[in-house]
């Protein structure tokens, strides 16, 4: 699960374009949009493709999403459960 | 018509951080390197984000538009044969990018509109904001143009032939302009012109020059560096030259193979 | 100074011509098809597509095969030249163009880059020569016979209503004495990909302000006006082209703010320059693309334009799909053919208003409608809104 989790944050990093902040200074169970990272309605889809690509797991769209996407430690529990 | 130039930085000018210019990290981090560059002139020349508002249009330029984005969502949809692909550099790849991303930084909901027609762009632009000043709709224009060289653009216009006598460019450039004499005024716009023949030098001076002393700006496919909006540069070559001390410039631009365009800059008097 | 509508042109997936796209909107017969046919692609989604191959098009165009132009600009031509031979336009220097297109001529650069990638040195250049957005107007210039100052818009999908905004200031200030004004966009894999990727195509035929609504069917198609100067035109005007407004919603690059301020700004600055009420406003070609984002924010911005009295209005989308920078133009003769005839267009598959709302579009075609007063709004990225007013 760690493992796992920083993984998904480094993911993050790179496809979000995250500048000067590192995999330690994201806390996993902060919120990812609003008020956390300030993520948006186009960071949800790259995140869509992060964990397809990356995982094999599909969300079909944003709304389905929601509390999947809550925090770094949400997306991880639904990637251990969904995974192939 | 006429219109008075204020401040006009281009982005070999501008010196600010880009953290500063760009304060906003969520946008910031979404920007490829011409939208980088056109927004930080932007806010540059108008002196930091928060004077965004104080513009009441919002007019940008560009030849060749945000290439870079466009073309990485082309090559991604290629490879990945149109499965799973990163809608970032779609939704940035639009030509009115730079102009939504400025309103967008600034919190302005005026008049945004861009241009995208070669190496008349900044010119049309230009006629969009002069007309509005005229006619009472806007007091304060943001006027930019920007355009970005990318390797694989280079290879197809070198293919093309383009680059035997000149090389590849890019810039940007952006101003305000008002329609009576500001504190900050450094020129004025007295004519802009679309002619529908080529010009010589001779005829240029004869047609549009009011003084004996004007200085002529005569750019036709002889650049050394060349790009769509060019014109813009030569455009800020212009005013410095008034700002100097010349009391006219004519500015002859016929660098792409499109119809000429005239203009004509004049000190404050 | 009045601005007068004397010629209309236009194509899009209800086929090539006013006769055609009135008779198929009479008709309430969608132009939408399940699939792609022309467009090479590999996603099996319902497109508003012309079926009709470029070949084809440049038979139609009176254009040599070899000229190779690209989609955008044959579909340009074809709606330029209906709008100049209807306003019987004589060919001058004093008659102009401007001319909108977000995709130019990506749909041959798409071929071009498939062997491009594979190595530089291949890859035909005359796939790449009309890349560039400008490329489509001097092809229509060309063709059109058009010698006057012309001009090139691209604010997404706001662009050809920007192009008419623009085309009358031209007119107002002298410098041309006929404009033509609109805009072109083929279906490209590029546009089709890029709002997939967005996730907002929907599957079946697009359902805009239905509360089922999920997503828009993209188009293709062009549509443009020929403005002249009251007074100084051969033909009887469709109508005149009172307003025109752009502000900017600088609330997301993709998404509109929920309250749909862009919007109000836009259609309040169409009714501002007119000088008219918005109570005498009889019908609103709507922008509605069928998104969840977009019928919300703009069903918000209507009530908070008109209140509890908000007019007849439709999406006519849900017969052309969305043609992005065409859309203005081509919505831009539709509500000049309903001040003309008399008529409001039906809003194809609706059947429930979205909750947070309400509003219940035009549900099938009116005719014998008093109809002299209509709005016509376009919205695009980067927060681009316009809205153009349309007067008997």
């Amino acid at each position: 699960m760690e493992q796992l989790i920083l993984e998904l944050k480094e993911h993050l990093i790179e496809e979000l374009n995250l500048e000067d902040i590192t995999p330690e200074e994201i806390d996993a169970e902060a919120p990812l949009f609003g008020d956390g990272l300030g993520l948006d309605s186009i960071d949800a889809l790259e995140i869509i493709l992060i964990l397809e690509k990356n995982y094999g797991v599909r969300l079909a769209n944003t709304a389905e999403a929601k509390p999947v996407f809550y925090s770094v430690k949400t997306l991880a529990e639904y990637v251990m459960q969904n995974r192939k | 018509m006429r219109c008075f130039v204020g401040k006009i930085v281009t982005h070999e000018e501008v010196q600010s951080d880009l953290k500063q210019l760009i304060p906003d990290a969520a946008l910031r981090r979404r920007m490829s390197r011409v939208v980088k560059m056109a927004v930080s002139t932007a806010v540059e020349c108008l002196g930091g984000v928060a004077e965004i508002p104080r513009v009441d249009a919002i007019l940008t330029a560009t030849g060749w538009g945000c290439l870079a984005d466009s073309e990485k969502f082309l090559r991604n949809l290629i490879t990945e044969q149109e499965q799973l692909l990163n809608p970032t550099p779609f939704i940035q790849s639009t030509f009115n990018t730079v102009g939504g991303q400025i309103a967008l930084l600034g919190h302005n909901h005026c008049y945004n509109l861009t241009y995208v027609n070669r190496s008349h762009s900044f010119e049309d632009a230009l006629l969009d904001g002069m007309m509005r000043l005229a006619d009472g709709e806007s007091r304060r224009v943001l006027l930019g143009a920007f355009d970005e060289m990318i390797p694989s653009l280079e290879t197809i216009t070198r293919r093309m032939g383009w680059w035997r006598h000149h090389t590849a460019g890019e810039g940007s450039c952006f101003m305000t302009l008002t329609p009576e004499r500001e504190a900050d005024s450094v020129a004025q716009v007295v004519q802009l012109d679309f002619p529908i023949e080529e010009l010589s030098a001779e005829e240029c001076r004869v047609r549009y020059a009011t003084t004996p002393d004007a200085e002529l700006i005569y750019c036709d496919a002889t650049y050394e560096e060349l790009y769509p909006t060019r014109s813009a540069a030569r455009f800020s070559e212009a005013v410095q030259r008034i700002k100097a001390g010349t009391k006219e410039v004519v500015l002859y631009n016929n660098c792409m193979g499109m119809r000429p365009t005239v203009l004509v800059l004049q000190w404050l008097g | 100074m009045r601005i007068a509508v004397t010629g209309l042109g236009v194509v899009s997936a209800l086929g090539v011509g006013v006769d055609r796209n009135f008779a198929a909107l009479a008709a309430e017969q969608s132009g939408i098809s399940p699939e792609p046919r022309i467009l090479k692609t590999t996603h099996r989604l319902p497109v508003g597509e012309l079926k009709l191959t470029n070949e084809e098009l440049h038979r139609m165009c009176g254009v040599e095969l070899k000229e190779h132009l690209s989609r955008t600009a044959l579909l340009g031509i074809l709606a330029v030249r209906e709008a100049i031979e209807d306003a019987r336009l004589a060919s001058d220097a004093r008659v102009g163009l401007v001319s909108a297109t977000s995709v130019g001529g990506m749909d041959l650069t798409e071929h071009f880059f498939e062997e491009f990638m594979a190595d530089e040195r291949r890859g035909r250049l005359r796939d790449v020569r009309m890349h560039d957005c400008a490329a489509s107007t001097e092809a229509i210039a060309a063709h059109c016979h058009i010698r006057g100052y012309r001009t090139t818009i691209s604010t997404a999908c706001s662009s050809s209503a920007n192009a008419i905004l623009q085309g009358m200031k031209l007119l107002r200030h002298g410098i041309l004495d006929a404009v033509v004004v609109g805009g072109t966009d083929a279906l490209s894999a590029f546009t089709l990909n890029g709002f997939k990727s967005l996730m907002i195509l929907d599957e079946a035929p697009c359902r805009p302000f239905d509360a089922s609504r999920r997503g828009l069917n993209l188009g293709e198609g062009a549509g443009y006006l020929v403005l002249q100067r009251e007074g100084e035109h051969a033909r009887d005007p469709y109508c005149y082209v009172a307003g025109a407004a752009n502000s900017n919603d600088a609330h997301h690059q993709t998404a509109s703010s929920e309250e749909g301020n862009g919007a109000l700004l836009a259609m309040q600055g169409a009714l501002q320059m007119a000088g008219v009420d918005p109570s005498a406003v009889d019908y609103v070609n709507v922008h509605g693309t069928g998104t969840g984002n977009n019928d919300l924010s703009e069903g918000r911005a209507l009530l908070r334009l008109f209140g509890d009295r908000v007019p007849a209005f439709s999406s006519t989308k849900g017969f052309t799909g969305h043609t992005l920078a065409a859309a203005g133009g081509i919505e831009a003769v539709y509500s000049a053919l309903a001040i003309a005839r008399g008529v409001r267009y039906a809003n194809l598959r609706f059947e429930t208003p979205i909750a947070e709302h309400g509003l219940v579009p035009e549900k099938h075609h009116q005719t014998a409608c008093a109809v002299s007063t209509v709005l016509s709004n376009s919205f695009g990225f980067g927060g681009n809104c316009s809205s153009v007013l349309f007067t008997k």
